[in-house]
Order: C-alpha cells, then structure tokens, then sequence
C-alpha cells in the first residue's frame, strides 16, 4: 500500500485530507510541523508528501527544502495553500514541491493528483 | 454530526483562544515579530479551516482579519488598541459562530449582516490602497454590488475557474437571480424546470429564501426557493426565456472581475443544492462523483503535473537543495510512465535524470519533456486501455523494469553546506507533548478506580470470615497478604489518575487579562495586572469551581477596590494600580490571593451598611472589631458601593463567593487596610476526589461523615446529661455542648441506643465555626472514599452531599453536616 505523509498543523485539514486519501486506498500518516514531517520521512520512505505552508516550528518551505537536501529518496510533494498567488506556487516550485493545490482541494482533484504522481495506472 | 465538523469546532475554539491571548499579549509587546508571526499564522489556518465548508461568513471576516495582521506582520501598518480591539470582537464573533454551528450545524442567515459589520470595521483600519483591493470587484457594478449577488463570491473555486475561462474566451455571462413567487404553483409555473432549461447554463444553485419551517409545517404548495444561475447566452435570449416570469428574475451582466474575486470559501456543492444541505463538509456530500467527473479531473491532474515539473526544471536558481529537487522531479515522471504504463519512458527518464544530476543541468529532462509529453499524455488519458495495446509499450529497447520512483539512486552532486538535519533553535518553541483527552473517559477511570479502592475492601471482610467462620487461619493470612498487594496499587492507581486530573490555575487566569482590560477601560481606570505562580495545580473540579467565585473578587476589586487615575495622584500612589492574583501551593492546600493596592475597605463603613441592613444589632456594633467589621461583607445582601454599576455592586458578589468557596471545602479570609489595599486569600484543598469519611451507626443504618467535620468521638453517661430550656447539653472539657440527635435530625423515630455501660456515643463535629455534639449509636472505622454526588431525584436531598459504595456492596450516604445542623 502506498504511504502518504500529510503535513499540516490544523487537525481539521488532516482529516479532510487523510479521510480523501484514505477513501483511494493509501496508507495515511500525519505530522503537525515542518519538524516533525522531517523525522518522520527520515525514519520511513514515504511514497507522497502533503504539505501545507504555514506551520509552526518549521513552515512547509523549510521543510521541503530540507527534505530535498537529504541524501534519501525523492518521494513527489504536493503543497496545499489557501492563497492562489502565483508567486507563492512559483516558491513551492523552488523549495522542492511537485504541484500546487489550492485549498480547499477537491475530493476527486487531490484523488487524481496522488494517483498520477504515485504512478497507479488508470482508475 | 459529521466528525469533520466535530473536530474543525474544537480546533475553532482553541485556535480562538489562542488568537485572543496572543492580542493581549501583543498590547505588551507590540513589536515582537515572532508573536505577531504566529498570530497571523494562527487566524490563517482558522480561515483556512472554515474554508473546507460553506461558513461564508466565518470565512469573510477571518480573512479580513488575516489581512490586516498580515499588514501588522510586513510593518504596513502599527499595531494599536483600536486595532486589537477589533480583532477580539472579530474573534468573539467567530466563537459565537461555532456555538451556532454547534447547535444547529450552520450559520443563521441573520448573522450575514454582522459578518459585512465585522469585515468592515476591520478592512477598515487598512490603509486606503489596499482597501480597494477587495471592493475593486465593486467599482464597475453599475446595478449590482458585490453584496447584491452573494452567490457569484460563493461559487466553488472550480466552477469560477471555469467560468473565468468562459470569459477569458470572450463569452459574456450573465448572472441571474430568479425568485419564483410563492404561490407560483397556483399559476402554472414549474420554477425548477424553468431554470433547468435555462439556455446557455453554465452553474445553477438553489437555495431557500426564506428559513425553512420544520418539516411538521412546511407547505409544500409553497415555493420558498430562489435560484442562481450563470448562462454564456444572451440577454434577448434569457429576456425571451423569462418572459412570463420577468418580474422575478434580475439578470446582470457578469464582470470577469467579480470571478477572479478571492474571497477563499468555496465548497464543493452540488450543482443544484441548497445552501443548508451543502454546509456539511464537501467529504461527507462529495459529488456523486460520476465518470465524467473523475476523468475531468485526472485530465485537469495531468496537464497540471507536467506543467509543474517543466516550470520547477526551468527555475533559475541554484540553491543547494537543487539536486533533491529535481530528483523529487524524476520521481514524479517516472511515476507518470508508469501510471501510464510506459516502461521504456520510465527508463528514458531515469537515464535523463542521472545525466542531468552528473551535469547539473536540466537540459535533458526538459529536452525528454519537450520532445516526449505529449506522448506520454495521450497514453495517460487513454489509461484505462488495456495496457498491452499501449503504442508505447512496444517501443525500443526493451529494458529492465524501471526501478520505483522511491528508489531513485542517491544524489551525485554534491549536497553543498545544505544543514544536517537534527535539534535546532525551532525545537525550543516545541509545544507540549500533550494528550488531549475527553473529560468523561477520565471520569469513567476515576469511577472504576473508585469502584476498585471499595471493591478491595471486601478482601479484609473475607479474610475475617476465612479465620471466624470457616477456621482456616492460613487461608486468611494469604487473603491479607494479597489485600495488601492490591491495596497498594490501588493507592497508587488513585494517585496516578489524581495527577492526571490536576490542572494549573493559569487555565483560569488566562481568562483574567481579557477581564481586567475590558474592565478596568470600561471604568476609566489604569490596572496593571499581576498573575504569579499560574503553574500551580489542583484538581480539575477545585479549578473549575473556583472560577466563578474569583471573578467576582475580581470585579469587586476592580469596581470598589481600585481608584480612577485622577483620585490615585491626589491620593499619591501611583496612577496605574496594581491586581495581583497569586497562587501557590501550601501542604495540601492550594491558596489563591487577590490583592490590589487600591482604596481599601472602610470598617465603620461596613459596619455602619450592615447595621442599617438589620444584619447586625446595636451591640453587635459597638462590639465588633475592625477585622470582624471587615468580614461582614461575606454577609449576605451587603452593598457598600455608593452606585451601583452594572459591574459588580449589587451586594450578591461576597456571599455567593463565600458558599462557593465552602462548598468546595475551602475557606476565604479577606484583610484589608484603609487606603493600601485589600487582599483575599481563598485555600482549597487539592484535590476533593478522595473524602475521609467516619462511618457511624444510627438506627441500624450507617452514615459517613466527613472527618473535616469531626472533632473528636467521646462516649457520655446518661446521667450526665443536661437538658437545658428544651435542648439536650452536656458538659465536655470544661464547656457546654449542645447535643442533638441524629435521628431526630434525620426524621428517625428511634432513640439513640447506649452501650452496656449505659454511655451515648456523641460525634462532636464543627460546622459553621460551632461545636455541637450529634447523638449516634455506635462509631465504626474512618475510610477514604471516593464520594459521588447525588443525581437525580435524590439530588435534591440537601442533608446528603453524596454516596459512596462500600467494600460489601452497600451504599453509605454522606451526611452534609453544615445543613442538617
């Protein structure tokens, strides 16, 4: 089962986002800062990150950014924002995320997004 | 209620209250970037939260105060009371928000007004530029405002997007806003079909105009809808559509702007929905996701990812997480060859993507994308193909399966200077590791932990038996050795679940710098306050019932207490007074003082108010000392304010504190001196989950008596008794003691027994600063008991604070001595 980390510091986002993935069959874990996404993919090979922006501790870009320092594998990142700016997608593109979903994510758009990005084959 | 909803309601609350402490705090430290960071972040993810449903009005007033505090935080603009001001009433409204959306899962519509109110007074204290930002959608309305057409901002962001490229391809929409009459049903109107048939429709919704009656009510000849519609056709031909209803339809010509609008709420509604069934979360009413949907998305998906992975290859920069990044981007291709299921372009992109991280340049993958994306799209789209027929399968060289996307090889170029991972300066803020628990999941483990201390006493009983009844005296000095086994960990278990109920005091002095503000401005007085030693714990019932009872003291303090600036300079002190709430923790007591450096209390006052009151007589008064004069004002129905405010005053404050505070076993004792100030010190017990209880015997039934209430056991002889006008007395150590007895009390007819020496058992007990001693049959052990309160029809019985279960199963009731005295 593919393993996806959602990292975010709002309980309700976590479980909207984790109740979508769960619904497509992937294994879901949650980390509630930038800190602690960064332990957490350290100790296991997540397959997908889910990663707000704005967090305590250490925001999403901080922690995209240390991700891809690391010398681990590469899973693909999506980065959640509730602003559609598109200054802010071009940063998410520096610090390392993969795509750029605004919030609030649709049930089938994130669905398809994990899909592709995760490498299943068609529905 | 839907479990989203549950949790983005408790989330709501403390993200609330936080944002209302970290205002408060921000009045002391006005430049503190990093509070005014977290601030921001706090209300953003709040707005973002309510996004996930169709809370427009949350929504609308967070992100106005989202605004503003991002001005706050880039130093666009200062931070000023007026500023914090708006912001907790901002925050105030949303907590009322939720208790709507709690009682009745959404938003009453009469709170929309309130919500524009709010965003307003926020929006604002912006400075005029950035205020037109959000109203420049207004600026081209000839007929309509944004506030006229709700529903365009309401619009699911998809649907805008989509409509915005109806308009970006140059089609003119119209929004039309169709409220069928009541009573259309009665002249051949079908509304429903009328809109469904509307030429050019691109989104309609439905929503009720009015509140909906409980169904009991509804009149189903009655048609309580209006619809909103978005159409590419044109006027003459929606003028034509709506001919016989025209009067009821207000079409206006959509301006693109209006679209691009980014008022962040969007739900994901049903098309034709109303507005009250779609206010759940989009997971719980999900479109019915048809085929059509799913493959729009994923189409959507892929154009998206491949338009990403080419913008993040073409970025300039060099930052020296680079090499992750475009390995984060091989990934991502790989995963779309194989999604596609094209082997031999996963390997193509692997070799690109090494050659790209030996050279440092991109070149290759971008090259791949260019000349190769295209196929790889047209293989994805049509991905539900059987593989096998895929064109791309058959292509080239036939190589080894591409390895997964997660085990790309190690970067080669060098990581650079990039950090290494581990403790750094973020990890000081760390939040506590806490466990956030239901209050009733550790009720019910104190009451099981209740029912095992009792259960355990059985054990004794047992043992008593093995020895007397059946002879066997090994068997009972097991039984004892166990007894002291399980008593032990019982102790230990008691105590452990006590600790988890222990909670600070600041969760009830966070609320005070909030009180004493709002307050002490009220009054036009300066008052700095003090919180010392918030960290120290008691139980959670001592700390919740302690609540009500300082804020009185508090109010008091502030109203009576503590003087205007103007009266403090005459007076010499200084202009800003100061309040103090100090708690600390002495033996087995938790002691609480309120102390404010104000006016004092005035003892001829007092005793001047309380005679005029009837409370005391003439004797009473010359009598009594200062200090005595001073406690007076526990004295019910005494108010010594020359006006009564709305605040406090109204001579209900000090009693209502007194019995609060007794009730829970404590005591309050408050000095004073005229003109320096008036400190109230309240001491509580720890913790009020385990009573020390006497048990004694009346009548052949046994009652507990808490031992805070017993003095001592002694035994009297019957002839030394005296009877004294009517009541019972004896003599006991050298003063009189009047005696009662318990079944008289209690309505029991029997008379007290006495032993074979002809002696009463007497239970001096204090109640209420008196002795008196209660007439019993017999004294049994003293116990720790975990007391429950009566519940129920029995919750009325005022001579009982509780019951507790005993070892041999039977219920002892606990006598209230302060009432039945």
């Amino acid at each position: 089962m593919k393993r996806v980390l959602i990292v975010d510091d709002a309980a309700t986002v976590r479980m909207y986002h984790r109740g979508i993935l769960e619904s497509g069959g992937f294994a879901v874990e949650e980390a509630l800062n930038g800190i602690e996404a960064l332990e957490k993919a350290l100790e296991a090979n997540y397959d997908l990150l889910l990663v707000d922006i704005n967090m305590p501790r250490l925001d999403g870009f901080g922690f995209l950014k240390e991700m891809r320092r690391q010398e681990i594998p590469q899973p693909p990142a999506i980065m959640v924002s509730t602003e559609a700016a598109a200054r802010d997608e071009t940063a998410a593109y520096r610090a390392g995320a993969n795509c750029y979903l605004v919030k609030p994510v649709r049930p089938s758009q994130l669905l398809a997004h994990a899909r592709l990005m995760l490498g299943e084959a068609g529905r | 209620m839907n479990p989203l909803l549950v949790q983005f309601l408790s989330e709501s609350r403390d993200f609330s209250q936080d944002i209302g402490q970290k205002l408060l705090q921000m009045e002391d430290a006005p430049s503190d970037q990093g509070l005014i960071n977290e601030l921001f972040r706090l209300v953003h993810t709040l707005k973002g939260n309510s996004g996930l449903f169709t809370f427009p009005e949350m929504t609308r007033v967070l992100h106005a105060g989202e605004d503003l505090l991002g001005m706050v935080r880039d130093g666009r603009i200062a931070y000023s009371r007026e500023l914090a001001d708006r912001l907790l009433n901002a925050i105030d409204f949303v907590m009322e928000l939720c208790a709507d959306i709690e009682s009745t899962e959404r938003i009453d519509a009469s709170r929309a007004k309130d919500a524009a109110r709010m965003t307003e007074s926020l929006r604002g204290l912006m400075p005029a530029v950035e205020c037109e930002a959000p109203a420049s959608a207004r600026i081209n309305a000839a007929a309509a405002t944004a506030e006229e057409m709700p529903t365009l901002a309401e619009l699911p962001g998809a649907t805008r997007e989509e409509l915005l490229r109806h308009c970006r391809a140059g089609e003119a929409l119209n929004w039309i806003s169709y409220a069928p009459v009541h009573d259309c049903f009665f002249q051949g109107d079908d509304p429903f079909f009328c809109a469904r048939q509307t030429p050019g429709l691109l989104w309609g919704g439905a929503r009720p105009s009015e509140a909906l009656p409980s169904l009991a009510e509804l009149d189903t000849y009655r048609c309580v809808l209006e619809f909103h519609l978005v159409t590419s056709a044109s006027r003459e031909e929606l003028d034509e559509h709506f001919r016989y209803v025209t009067e009821q339809v207000r079409i206006v010509a959509v301006n693109p702007q209006w679209l691009e609008l980014t008022e962040s709420n969007h739900a994901d509604p049903h098309c034709i929905a109303g507005r009250s069934v779609i206010a759940n979360a989009p997971a719980q009413t999900a479109p019915s996701s048809g085929a059509g949907e799913a493959w729009r998305e994923r189409t959507a998906a892929i154009n998206a990812i491949f338009a990403a992975q080419q913008q993040i290859l073409m970025l300039d920069d060099h930052p020296d997480w680079r090499a992750g990044r475009i390995r984060a981007v091989g990934a991502v291709l790989v995963n779309l060859a194989r999604s596609a299921g094209d082997q031999v372009a996963a390997s193509e992109i692997q070799a690109a993507l090494t050659e790209c991280l030996s050279t440092g340049r991109n070149s290759l993958l971008l090259l791949w994308l260019e000349t190769s994306k295209a196929h790889l799209i047209a293989s994805l789209s049509g991905a539900s193909a059987p593989l096998s027929t895929n064109p791309a399968a058959t292509r080239s060289n036939g190589s080894e399966e591409a390895p997964p996307a997660s085990e790309v090889g190690p970067a080669q170029s060098t990581p650079g200077d990039g950090i290494k991972f581990g403790r750094r300066a973020e990890d000081s803020s760390a939040g506590p590791r806490n466990l956030k628990v239901d209050q009733a999941k550790i009720d019910r483990l104190m009451n099981l932990i209740g029912e095992l201390v009792v259960s355990k006493n059985a054990l004794p009983y047992l043992a008593q038996r093995a020895e007397t009844q059946f002879g066997v005296r090994e068997l009972s000095r097991e039984i004892k050795g166990e007894y002291s086994v399980i008593n032990r960990i019982a102790d230990e278990m008691q105590d452990a679940i006590m600790q988890v109920r222990m909670m600070t005091v600041s969760s009830i002095f966070q609320r005070f710098p909030r009180l004493v503000r709002d307050i002490s401005r009220k009054l036009g007085k300066e008052v700095q306050l003090v919180l010392e030693d918030e960290q120290t714990e008691a139980d959670k019932n001592i700390i919740e019932s302690l609540a009500d009872p300082l804020i009185h003291i508090v109010r008091n303090s502030l109203d009576h207490g503590l003087e205007t600036p103007e009266i403090r300079r005459a007076r010499g002190k200084p202009e800003t007074g100061t309040l103090t709430i100090r708690a600390a923790q002495q033996a087995d007591r938790v002691v609480i003082e309120i102390i404010d450096d104000g006016k004092g209390i005035d003892p001829a006052v007092i005793k001047q108010k309380a005679y005029e009151k009837g409370l005391i007589d003439e004797s009473t008064l010359e009598r009594i000392d200062d200090r005595e004069a001073i406690n007076l004002i526990f004295a019910a129905g005494l108010s010594t304010a020359a006006v009564i405010s709305d605040l406090s005053g109204r001579g209900v404050g000090m009693d209502v504190v007194r019995s609060a505070v007794e009730k829970i076993n404590g005591t309050v004792v408050i000095h004073s001196e005229l003109g320096m100030g008036t400190t109230i010190r309240i001491s509580l017990p720890l913790s009020m989950a385990v009573t020390q209880v006497m048990i004694v015997e009346s009548d052949g039934q046994l009652f507990g008596i808490p031992m805070d209430n017993v003095v001592e056991t002694v035994r009297v002889p019957k002839r030394e008794l005296r009877k004294i006008k009517q009541s019972l007395a004896a003599v006991l150590r050298g003063r009189i003691v009047p005696l009662k007895s318990l079944n008289t009390m209690l309505g029991i007819s029997a008379t007290p027994l006495a032993n074979s020496d002809d002696e009463l058992a007497v239970l001096l007990v204090q109640a209420g600063g008196e002795i008196l001693g209660l007439l019993v049959d017999g004294f049994r052990e003293t116990i720790g008991l975990i007391q429950k309160p009566l519940s129920g029809f029995l919750s009325g019985l005022s001579a009982y604070s509780g019951s507790a279960l005993m070892g041999d199963g039977s219920v002892l009731m606990i006598l209230n001595i302060r009432e039945i005295v």
